[in-house]
């Protein structure tokens, strides 16, 4: 096509080509109802077409996603036996939180279990939900398998989690709040096959 | 014949003393030999079998700790055979511990958990349950006792027998049952009883003071000296986001050698308690920029009537050996010659003839040094019969304590300017005119020197509450409004020109900087 108008500017060049000036393209209709068209074939296939549907929009929050198994949710706190924390506050989690959101006061107890956490807090605006704290936990006390997302909040106070809140979490997933970990993990290693 | 022995350690040729044994020997070499029961400070009854090592020409392996040098001894520290037998050891240590590091206040500086990183590293081998032993022993006011976690080491039983002169602690039952428990009828309560935390390598023994309040990797550590006697044990100061958590003692051997008494552990309890934050004019809070200036024309008024035979200061020997020398700079300056000396009233009960001194503040000497140097200092009780006489009409103390009785406290009020630099509020603070806030021990850095003379080094180690400051700045402040030009970029430069000035601080050092590490850098401490 040859150009109706070029100029050289420093390095560039300015080319104006003219358009092919058909009827159908100064119109455009036809390709507006084309579209249309479409539009439509998928609106009924959607709504009326059943097996055709091919709509993949969750009805949230009345239908949710389901999420991996894995899925790092919002903190619990365990609970022993008895009911008692589970937690013996020994600061594995806070040595291991990357952003420093876990806040740990230890008590004694007076019985058996000899240490527990009298302020356990967890600022969940802080935390970037890498879960480093259910690795570092020696007693399986703290875990992210709730399934749920932080809670919004009006001010940044209602957003950190002190002791109780977290021990409530821990009915959120389980219908049992117990936790079923042997403490100290499973003896695999007392194999006699498998060591010397 | 000389007392210098030859010996061969892995291969390399070194010379030492006679009666130095093998394991000191080795230290030096730098060979890695590891032990338990083994402490520089207390005899060897090499219980533990750590320090097992090779003599040529010995047909079985013999423990470092126990064996003096002999001329022509070769070592081996490497061979295959000692690094068995200190694994196998180790695994025998191990054999009934529980192995609860993680919930274990040691945790991070303990040497079983150090030495089974560098030494063995492999599962226990052991399937049958293990033995337990009580979990919670209360031994004295200050230790609890974990049996189970205790290796048999017998530190701290030495400890009691050799550094307390008091035999306390003692070994029952045997095999496995062996347990650590107190002679019948005692109680773990020596005055030095906490040394037995100290030497624990192991979290048998806790502290009930330190006992699950602070893990010992999240603590800071900073070099200092301890402020709870003349004796001036050197200590380090553990402390994690501005609060101190801990005092232990620090190795030196002219002064506590690797000791310190329970009572100076609990020193850093005062350093946060009714403290001076704000200045006070008379009782009332202050600007501290008016405090400065109403102490400064207290002083002026007197400056301008000659009458400066009327003024006095009082040097204090719980002060550092700069904030004294400062003060002591200044009256010289202005021309002030009644110079008294203050501190703790002497405890007669608290001395002992091992590291306890009955005077209870922590530089004496320096202070007496720095008023010798003035002129003629006088004693407390002259500055209590001065005030009482009306001989004083203003007067400029260091704080914190100065033993004067209620009549002469009460004479405070009648002077016409009275300033009191002090850490602390007590029963002076409401008698004097100008109140400065000061900063205490654990805040500043400079120098005390103990009993014997010797002058050891203050590092600050947390920050001082509200508008707190060192005496040698608050001096400076007023002393710059009375037209004393005194200016020093740090306390450094005060201790070296006080050095060079003050005859008794000739042969003193500053000692080096010691910037806080974290104690997770620092190595076990069992």
């Amino acid at each position: 096509m040859e150009p109706v108008f070029k100029k050289r500017v420093s390095k560039a060049t300015i080319l104006k080509l003219q358009r092919k000036n058909s009827f159908e393209q100064s119109m455009m209709l036809p390709a507006v109802v084309k579209g249309l068209g479409v539009t439509l074939r998928h609106f009924f296939n959607n709504v009326a077409g059943g097996e055709r549907s091919e709509a993949v929009t969750v009805q949230y929050p009345e239908e949710k996603f389901p999420y991996p198994p894995r899925y790092r949710g919002l903190h619990r706190l365990m609970h022993r036996e008895d009911g008692a924390v589970r937690c013996v506050a020994c600061m594995c989690c806070p040595t291991a939180c990357p952003a420093h959101c876990i806040t740990i006061i230890p008590e004694e107890t007076g019985n058996g279990n000899e240490k527990r956490p009298a302020v356990f807090e967890i600022d969940e605006l802080r935390c970037i939900v890498c879960g480093l704290c259910v690795e570092a936990c020696p007693c399986d006390a703290i875990r992210m398998d709730t399934g749920a997302h932080a809670h919004p909040s009006e001010n940044r106070a209602n957003a950190i989690l002190n002791k109780i809140d977290l021990l409530k979490n821990a009915t959120l997933n389980d219908k049992d709040p117990h936790s079923t970990a042997i403490q100290g993990g499973v003896p695999a290693w007392r194999d006699t096959n498998k060591t010397p | 014949m000389s007392d210098l022995i030859r010996l061969k350690i892995d291969g390399q040729e070194l010379t030492c003393e006679k009666g130095v044994n093998v394991l000191e020997a080795a230290k030096q070499i730098g060979a890695p030999i590891s032990y338990f029961c083994y402490h520089p400070g207390l005899s060897s009854p090499a219980v533990c079998r750590q320090c097992l090592v090779e003599v040529k020409g010995q047909p079985k392996l013999v423990p470092s700790c126990y064996t003096p040098v002999a001329e022509n001894m070769e070592v081996l520290t490497q061979s295959e055979k000692v690094l068995t037998a200190r694994q196998q050891m180790l695994e025998f240590t191990l054999a009934n511990h529980p192995v609860d590091c993680p919930i274990c206040d040691k945790a991070g500086e303990c040497t079983l958990q150090k030495m089974y990183s560098e030494w063995d590293g492999s599962h226990s081998r052991i399937d049958m349950d293990k033995k337990h032993k009580p979990k919670v022993k209360d031994l004295g006011p200050h230790i609890v006792l974990d049996a189970e976690r205790c290796i048999l080491c017998t530190r701290c039983i030495r400890v009691c027998n050799e550094v307390a002169k008091d035999p306390q602690l003692t070994m029952a039952w045997r095999g496995d049952r062996e347990q650590l428990t107190t002679s019948p009828g005692e109680q773990l309560d020596n005055p030095y009883s906490i040394n037995t935390v100290d030497v624990c390598p192991v979290g048998a023994l806790t502290s009930k003071d330190f006992r699950f309040s602070m893990r010992a990797w999240e603590l800071y550590t900073t070099p200092s000296v301890c402020t709870g006697c003349a004796t001036g044990c050197s200590d380090e100061i553990h402390h994690a986001k501005g609060e101190i958590h801990r005092l232990v003692p620090r190795e030196n051997p002219d002064v506590n050698k690797f000791w310190m008494c329970d009572e100076g552990r609990f020193t850093y309890k005062e350093v946060r308690v009714r403290r001076v934050a704000v200045s006070q004019l008379k009782g009332q809070v202050a600007s501290f920029k008016s405090a400065i200036s109403t102490a400064a024309k207290g002083l002026l008024s007197l400056i301008d009537a000659k009458q400066m035979q009327l003024a006095g200061i009082v040097l204090n020997a719980q002060a550092s050996n700069e904030d004294n020398y400062v003060l002591a700079k200044v009256a010289r300056a202005l021309g002030i010659e009644n110079v008294y000396l203050a501190g703790r009233p002497d405890q007669p009960d608290f001395a002992d003839d091992i590291l306890r001194k009955s005077d209870r503040n922590p530089n004496t000497f320096g202070a007496r040094a720095i008023g010798e140097w003035m002129g003629k200092p006088k004693t407390t009780a002259q500055l209590a019969d001065d005030l009482n006489r009306g001989a004083l009409k203003a007067l400029w103390m260091l704080g914190d304590h100065i033993a004067l009785d209620e009549r002469a406290v009460g004479a405070l009020d009648r002077l016409e300017v009275a300033i009191y630099q002090s850490p602390h509020e007590n029963f002076i603070s409401e008698h004097v005119s100008v109140l400065l806030p000061a900063s205490g021990w654990a805040e500043i850095d400079g120098t005390v020197t103990n009993f014997k003379g010797i002058t050891q080094r203050l590092r600050a180690s947390v920050e001082p509450p509200g508008e707190a400051r060192p005496h040698h700045e608050l001096i400076a402040m007023v002393a710059a409004e009375l037209g004393v030009a005194i200016e020093y970029p740090n306390t450094k430069s005060i201790f070296f020109e006080m050095s060079k000035t003050v005859p008794a601080f000739g042969h003193a050092s500053f000692g080096r900087e010691a910037p806080p590490i974290q104690l997770r850098f620092a190595g076990s401490r069992g």
